[in-house]
């Protein structure tokens, strides 16, 4: 008996315990795109899928799921043809076993060609089946294979989840979809608020979903309940204040947003003595241990001596809570300013031999160590940008970069160390240059950050991620798959972004040797190997940020292939050769390299260093080294001014001689030093081309990749 | 609210839910959790429901008696409820209740925290639970103790009982804190904390410190090699606070510091393999829903021995048997 086909939404809604804020999105979107795959695979037609999630439910709504799937027709493939007619045609024993099997009629049996040969195969039609009977196990899948960072046990239920699952909704427009998880059975009932609205009632249809709910004192809408969030928050603050706004937190705006069913904004304050501490200390207080949003005041640009709270319901005296939230952020700023006192009881400098009881890591010694390589390797780097006027403020950073990390203060605040350093170093007299890369030099955090401004700060940066990179590969411990302890993937990344930004042309090559030597001896690879490993990952990282950037694989990869040891340089080259690539003449001359190339490789190894004009048989040959030694002069000069794509013009002269050469002149001669000397020729314009790509990686349309 | 009062209501709370009230362990603790009446006992089949007071030693957290939040002793009320009851959230939401706190008046959350004892190869996820934005228990369901995965799952409830007190009396400083009628805090503890303050920080021999951390993880691995698990997690207990004491007096450097959590770990993890298995050997006689006690096949004729509880699970695998044994 067939049923209506007619499409309904379908409704589900994992009902749990306070998820964690931070797993509510991830875990919205995880269940639409398994729900939507779901579906797909099961060849059920659905509409659009909407997702609505707070701290204690999951739920997803499909628009216009269809009742039943299609009707369709199976290919089974039987025995081969041969076994299945015998020389006059007539069906064998095999033939008839297969269609008795599948069903059919033995003459329905069709013969098809696979690339295996022929074989007999049987049409079957197969009945849609109804919604209602596929979705129970579809569900439960769905459900059980959620990911989560972290997923726990419960009980003496034998699942898990990211936190304990108190009820399944699954609702087909009115009919309930039946499936268990652990121990919840599904059914037609939610929950509202845990304390607003804590019985739990019974939606007829999906329809209903979010009015009920918001009756029920639940904004299950995601981006409503973010967006109330934040206007409560304002209107309360207006109330309170017209001079006052809030603080600019989106990350915080929506952790705060997965802490609440029913958001209700209360006004605080705390005592405006506090405000001399530095703002980045008050707004950490406040949002990382308490999640309350700061407040500025419009008229000084700083911070005013009050917050905004966001509780989960509202209370019958708003003062009650109020007064409580104001109770622990007053502890908790006393216990800052007791760190921050304390801390500025000694200079920064007094900290630095502590260091040395600070581990960087086992085998490469005290975070001590690290600072004093940090400090070689940047005076190096330093001088190569001949900056060497900024080597004293660089120095007196390195030397002082890290100390706040023995401090209270950055003890209780990770995430403010290089900030309390800034604070603490002007405190105590250092030059504003200084204090400023004491914050810089872990500038960028992370992707998308802000770089340093300062040529100090970018050096000690650059220095600090060297060093790492250095002494984490010379022991052998590279990032593998996802796990990156110690965030060299960043750090190759950050070294990059600050050398492209600030333009800083020096030999990474080089840089990484000096690196290497600073660790004297720690290391348990051979110098050789530990910098040829590095400069492979800067060169995997170039490759990703540069080809995510929208420059062709093929391109990057010529340019990364003969080298990028001046990484600004090597981007330049990117440029020059995306623009050029579009040229006419440059395909034939690419191809032109390759063949040059190609022959240079395979030939003998040359005693001769120069050309001689006396072996010259053809004017072609003498044609295309005069060219050669031209447009290598050219070359050479707009290299010097880093003119890549000039340099690039100027070999595209090239492309007439070396066609004529190779139409009219054989390389490989009988006369070794007429083939020397031909091959003397190919050799500089190998190394006149690989000085900005190796051109043989160029793919264009024409030849195909 | 007086404190002893708090204290009373609590347990006089969870023994109507059905908990054992036992008292406080006679060994140094730095958390409720490390009293063999959690630690051990949430290990195996067993069912356990049991709510204690547990005067915690945490002697880094010492301030002289200067502090008005620091302690160097502070009580948690430890709950433990074992298989972790369906509907723990609202009985926990009852015992809040039942000493004054309630949602019509204060705004009470579940905010996430995943918490991790790497001395005890244990860890969990739960949350704080904060009231008017401050944490008034920690409440964790157990995934793991002394490495091995723990089935059923237990429930801890952890209440951090100064500061629910102080904001019962809505006090400042705890040491304004009525313990009893006329009787403040400061009046039982606060010479306490001055003069273990000293100790901790000034005063304490480390040569002894050491020398009785090396003597107690002797012990420790000689009892358990003995099948004593109980007496051999004392003596690991010992050297947990020894460690603990040598960490306040600035004897242990940060790359020390991890080889002695390890070695602590090492020893919870062979005071409970030993533990498990003198339970195993015991036929598990705590377990007696009959259901439960056929799944794991006991109650049969005595060569039918029950199967050995599962082995370490990978996360905290293999050093440690090996230094196990």
């Amino acid at each position: 008996m067939k049923r209506s086909a007619r499409a309904r939404d379908l409704l589900i809604e994992i009902g749990t315990e306070e998820l964690p804020a931070a797993a509510v999105e991830p875990a919205l979107d995880a269940l639409r795109d398994r729900l939507c795959a779901s579906l797909d695979a099961a060849r059920l037609g659905h509409g659009a899928l909407e997702v609505y999630g707070t701290p204690r439910r999951l739920a997803v709504i499909t628009r216009s799921v269809s009742g039943r799937q299609p009707d369709r027709i199976k290919k089974v493939m039987g025995p081969p043809s041969r076994a299945a007619f015998d020389a006059s045609g007539t069906p064998t024993r095999a033939a008839e076993g297969f269609a008795r099997g599948q069903g059919v009629q033995i003459d329905a049996l069709e013969v098809v060609d696979t690339p295996k040969g022929q074989y007999v195969a049987a049409r079957i039609e197969e009945a849609g089946q109804q919604a209602e009977e596929i979705l129970p196990e579809l569900l439960h899948s769905v459900v059980a294979g959620m990911p989560f960072k972290k997923s726990m046990r419960w009980g003496e239920v034998g699942v898990s989840f990211a936190r304990p699952i108190h009820w399944l909704l699954a609702l087909l427009g009115t009919s309930v979809i039946s499936f268990g998880y652990g121990d919840v059975a599904s059914g037609k009932r939610t929950r509202g608020h845990r304390f607003l609205s804590p019985r739990s009632f019974a939606l007829q249809s999906p329809r209903t979903y979010l009015e009920r709910l918001e009756k029920a004192k639940v904004i299950a809408d995601v981006d409503t309940r973010r967006q109330k969030v934040l206007e409560d928050a304002q209107r309360a603050l207006a109330e309170h204040d017209s001079g006052w706004r809030l603080r600019d937190d989106p990350e915080l705006l929506r952790e705060v947003t997965q802490l609440v069913e029913w958001p209700v904004a209360i006004v605080g304050s705390f005592e405006p003595a506090h405000l001399d501490l530095p703002p980045e200390v008050l707004v950490s207080e406040m949002r990382h241990h308490q999640r309350y949003f700061s407040v500025v005041d419009e008229s000084t640009g700083g911070l005013a001596p009050a917050f905004v709270a966001v509780s989960n319901t509202p209370v019958s005296d708003p003062d009650v809570v109020r007064a409580g939230y104001e109770r622990v952020l007053a502890a908790r700023l006393a216990d800052a300013r007791y760190f921050f006192d304390t801390d500025s009881s000694r200079r920064l400098e007094q900290r630095v031999d502590g260091l040395g009881r600070v581990v960087f890591q086992e085998k490469l010694g005290s975070v001590l160590d690290k600072v004093e390589r940090v400090r070689a390797l940047a005076l190096w780097v330093a001088s190569r940008l001949e900056l060497e006027k900024k080597q004293r403020s660089l120095g007196r950073a390195i030397t002082l970069a890290k100390a706040d990390l023995t401090t209270g203060m950055v003890g209780e605040f990770p995430d403010l160390q290089g900030v309390m350093g800034r604070y603490y170093a002007l405190a105590d007299g250092e030059p504003e240059p200084v204090a400023r890369a004491i914050e810089e030099h872990y500038l960028p955090r992370h992707s998308g950050d802000s770089l340093p401004s300062t040529d100090e700060g970018a050096i000690a940066s650059i220095a600090d991620r060297l060093d790492t990179l250095a002494g984490i590969f010379g022991i052998d411990k590279p990032p593998s798959g996802t796990a990156d302890p110690f965030g060299l993937r960043r750090a190759c990344l950050g070294v990059v972004a600050i050398i492209l930004d600030r333009r800083y042309r020096f030999s990474m090559t080089s840089a990484l040797s000096e690196a290497i030597a600073l660790y004297e001896g720690r290391l348990t690879l051979d110098a050789a190997t530990t910098r040829s490993r590095v400069l492979d990952f800067f060169r995997g990282r170039l490759r990703n940020l540069w080809t995510a950037k929208g420059y062709s694989v093929d391109v990057v990869e010529a340019v990364l292939t003969a080298g990028f040891d001046d990484v600004v340089a090597a981007l330049e080259r990117v440029e020059a050769l995306t623009s050029i690539k579009k040229h006419p003449d440059f395909l034939s001359l690419a191809v032109a390299f390759t063949r040059a190339s190609n022959i240079f490789a395979k030939a003998p190894s040359i005693d001769a260093q120069d050309v001689d004009p006396q072996l010259f048989e053809s004017p072609t040959e003498k044609a295309l080294w005069k060219s050669l030694m031209s447009v290598q002069e050219k070359v050479d000069t707009c290299l010097r001014s880093h003119d890549y794509a000039a340099a690039l013009h100027q070999m595209i002269a090239l492309r007439a001689p070396v066609d004529a050469f190779f139409d009219g002149v054989l390389v490989m001669a009988e006369d070794a030093r007429v083939r020397d000397n031909r091959l003397i020729i190919l050799r500089g314009i190998v190394d006149l081309f690989g000085r900005i790509a190796d051109f043989s990686k160029i793919r264009s349309e024409a030849q195909g990749s | 609210m007086y404190f002893q009062d708090l204290i009373l209501t609590l347990q006089a709370y969870w023994k109507d839910r059905g908990c054992l009230v036992m008292q406080p362990y006679d060994v140094e603790v730095g958390a409720g959790t490390m009293n063999p009446a959690t630690f051990l006992r949430v290990l195996g089949p067993e069912p356990w429901n049991v709510a204690y007071i547990e005067p915690s030693r945490r002697p880094t957290d010492g301030r002289y008696g200067e502090n008005p939040n620091r302690l160097h002793q502070h009580h948690q009320l430890q709950v433990i409820m074992k298989p972790s009851p369906k509907d723990i959230q609202e009985i926990y939401l009852d015992s809040l209740r039942a000493i004054g706190i309630s949602h019509v008046d204060h705004d009470i959350r579940f905010v996430h925290d995943d918490w991790e004892s790497p001395t005890l190869g244990a860890w969990g996820l739960g949350w704080e639970v904060w009231c008017d934005g401050m944490e008034v228990t920690q409440f964790t369901y157990f995934q793991q103790a002394g490495g091995f995965d723990l089935s059923p799952i237990s429930v801890e409830l952890t209440y951090g009982l100064e500061r629910i007190c102080m904001f019962l009396q809505k006090t400042e400083n705890v040491f304004d804190m009525e313990f009893g009628p006329g009787v403040t805090y400061g009046d039982v503890f606060h010479r306490q904390e001055v003069e273990m303050s000293r100790y901790c920080f000034d005063a304490s021999d480390v040569d002894m410190l050491l020398s009785l951390f090396r003597a107690h993880e002797t012990e420790a691995k000689r009892l358990c090699d003995m099948e004593l698990p109980i007496p051999a997690y004392d003596s690991c207990l010992k050297c947990s606070h020894y460690f603990n004491m040598l960490d306040a007096r600035g004897a242990i450097s940060v790359t020390e510091r991890a080889g002695y959590i390890a070695r602590v770990r090492v020893l919870a993890r062979m005071c409970a393999v030993a533990w498990l298995e003198s339970r195993r050997t015991l036929g598990y006689p705590m377990l007696r829903d009959s259901a439960a006690r056929s799944a794991l096949r006991l109650d049969r004729d005595e060569s039918d021995a029950p199967p050995k509880t599962s082995g370490p699970s990978k996360e905290d695998g293999g050093e440690q048997e090996a230094g196990a044994r």
